[in-house]
């Protein structure tokens, strides 16, 4: 009887250690790809066209490139661990780069201020945003539509909004000054001469130029400051308590008081907040507004959660595991166009990796069961 | 001594069918009332009606001296009425002190008063008192609860039942998805809440079960409450004949052959 119970007990434990090693794989294999996919872009880049892929320069490339995977990923981190999905970021980051672009047009042209030109083409970016996510919440929350439909639903109608407001063009002729923001850096380094913010040194020419070491994009350091908002939202606050327990067990939080349905309207609006500061930076990256502008970027940020340790069926989800996934999609990307493979590469590379994510995250689940 | 709940002649009709027909019913502090019937005897209908799910159409509840109109499950919640239900309503994907503390965490000011953070000291602090008070051992607070065995989270739901001040506990068929000694333990649990204040209505269709841990057995039957015995002056059989009505037993002449193997 004794040993019986003993041999059980015993059972239980190496279940529970082979579990708890299950959950390390879950957690780690995401920071295992991203250094395999680093080394092997490095020797690549390296033996192929003696490219150094580790370069300030290209590592802040890579940055760059993943701000805008990482701005639409965040929200719909929040959305996928309520369970739901955000079909329709991709569609309002560039609803929110037309009406930025629009708007700065408009007063750069009655000559406004750049200050206040910025200010309210940001704002403006910011503010249409809100809309398909309130309206996206409505619908999941309210109208209990299921949310892969409601916010396919709603991209349609926010990418028709964004092409009538465009004309179908993109809306060109922004101030000077955008561009410089969008591309420029917080911080110029010229060695042995000294530092300057925000701009380079004037009258800088040829040779000294060369010279100059910029560091820290300005739109990574914007976007670093929003990760560490959502982070700390998601990770401390009750409201992100609950957005994990609406996930979890819906039944379980209604019954506990949470106020789920609130909880999931905030989400979606979130969402859509998001793609709207994706979207500004857009605008002042390529100082125009397009329709299409996160034509892709739904997917790549869906495969940035995923890969980030979120699952489909909610309930799990980190913001650090987000950025991982999402600084793997942007070397992907930026490593193909390194080794110069054809770009439509991009597509299939970023799609089997999605697939892949959603198998490792199905499989460990049916082995935890 | 004041019983903590009353209910006098309560009934409840589902169109022409009388699921719970004029039942009277008490449940004292100090004691667990095992409560038994065969299916469809009205024993869920009863402690819904008590739970605040279902509103009885004829007949009242009172509870520590007080009648009660129960509109919904929160209300029943509200005054210490506490069902801990099959799927035990845990968010299997949050901790032991999460789940306790879900849907009231507690907050602390963060950056002056600018913002409020979850206190999560406090939180697991008040969790580990909790869980020792009752005597349940996890072994850690910081595990998903998906990772703990039946009995475990079990005994999570009841702790946070009695965390937010449950008076009276309803369990229905605790015990029906556990292994033998996780079952054991659940049935200790339920004898340490009535040893600390709070009893437990417990309805089990296992016979052991309600031996071993109640003190008192309520029998229905179609509807009716037949019968109620102390468990210390009665036995299966008795219990078995008043749920099947005896007469049926009688007739037949023999009790169903898992009950003669019972009670030999």
């Amino acid at each position: 009887m004794t040993t019986k119970t003993a041999e059980r007990a015993a059972a239980q434990v190496t279940e529970s250690t082979s579990l708890r090693r299950l959950e390390m794989v879950r957690r780690l294999w995401a920071w295992v790809f991203l250094v395999i996919l680093v080394v092997f872009f490095t020797v690549a880049a390296k033996s192929l066209n003696d490219t150094n892929f580790l370069s300030a320069r290209s590592i802040q490339g890579i940055l760059v490139y993943a701000t805008q995977i990482l701005l639409v990923g965040l929200g719909q981190t929040l959305v996928i661990i309520t369970g739901g999905i955000d079909l329709s970021v991709g569609w309002t980051l560039g609803l929110a780069a037309v009406v930025a672009a629009l708007v700065m047009q408009a007063l750069h042209a009655a000559e406004v201020s750049p200050v206040l030109v910025i200010t309210a083409g940001a704002l403006a970016g910011l503010a249409v945003s809100l809309i398909p996510g309130f309206i996206n919440g409505w619908l999941v929350a309210r109208v209990k539509v299921p949310p892969f439909i409601g916010t396919l639903g709603m991209g349609g109608v926010v990418t028709g909004a964004a092409f009538l407001l465009s004309g179908g063009y993109p809306i060109a002729k922004q101030p000077p000054y955008l561009g410089q923001l969008g591309n420029g850096y917080l911080i110029y380094l010229w060695p042995g001469q000294g530092v300057t913010f925000l701009s380079p040194p004037p009258d800088l020419a040829g040779e000294q130029l060369r010279e100059l070491v910029p560091l820290i994009p300005n739109v990574v350091f914007v976007t670093a400051i929003v990760v560490l908002l959502v982070w700390f939202v998601l990770s401390q606050t009750q409201f992100g308590r609950h957005i994990y327990a609406v996930g979890g067990n819906f039944e379980a939080a209604v019954r506990a008081g949470i106020p789920v349905r609130r909880t999931l309207i905030q989400v979606y609006i979130l969402a859509g907040l998001m793609a709207g500061v994706g979207g500004v930076l857009w605008a002042a990256r390529f100082t125009s507004g397009a329709p299409d502008a996160g034509e892709t970027t739904t997917l790549t940020a869906v495969a940035a959660v995923v890969i980030g340790g979120a699952s489909l069926f909610g309930g799990e989800g980190t913001i650090v595991g987000t950025l991982v996934g999402s600084l793997i999609i942007a070397i992907i990307q930026f490593g193909m166009v390194i080794l110069g493979i054809v770009p439509f590469w991009q597509y299939v590379a970023v799609g089997t990796v999605v697939i892949l994510a959603v198998v490792v995250d199905q499989f460990g689940r049916a082995l935890g069961k | 001594m004041e019983p903590l709940l009353r209910v006098t002649n309560l009934t409840k009709r589902f169109g022409g069918l009388t699921a719970v027909n004029r039942a009277n019913m008490e449940v004292h502090v100090g004691e667990v009332v095992g409560l038994v019937g065969d299916n469809g005897a009205g024993k869920s209908t009863l402690i819904k009606m008590i739970s605040g799910v279902y509103q009885p159409d004829e007949g009242y509840i009172e509870f520590d001296g007080k009648r009660m109109a129960l509109q919904d499950p929160h209300e029943a919640r509200a005054i210490g009425i506490e069902t801990i239900y099959q799927d035990l309503a845990l968010a299997e994907n949050l901790d032991v002190s999460a789940n306790i503390f879900l849907g009231r965490e507690v907050r602390k000011p963060f950056l002056g008063h600018l913002v409020q953070v979850l206190d999560r000291s406090t939180m697991n602090n008040e969790s580990s008192a909790v869980l020792n008070r009752l005597d349940i051992h996890i072994p850690s607070l910081s595990q998903q609860t998906r990772n703990l065995s039946g009995g475990q989270r079990q005994a999570v739901a009841i702790a946070r039942a009695i965390y937010w001040n449950a008076r009276l506990m309803i369990m229905d068929e605790p015990t029906a998805a556990l292994g033998v000694s996780e079952q054991r333990k659940v049935l200790t649990l339920v004898r340490t809440l009535r040893d600390q204040g709070v009893p437990t209505i417990i309805i089990s269709h296992n016979m052991q079960d309600i031996f071993a841990v109640a003190d008192r057995i309520v029998i229905m039957r179609r509807g009716f409450i037949v019968g109620e015995r102390k468990a210390a002056d009665t036995t299966v059989d008795e219990i078995v004949s008043l749920m099947v009505g005896a007469e049926v037993v009688h007739q037949a002449g023999v009790l169903p052959r898992a009950l003669e193997t019972e009670t030999a």
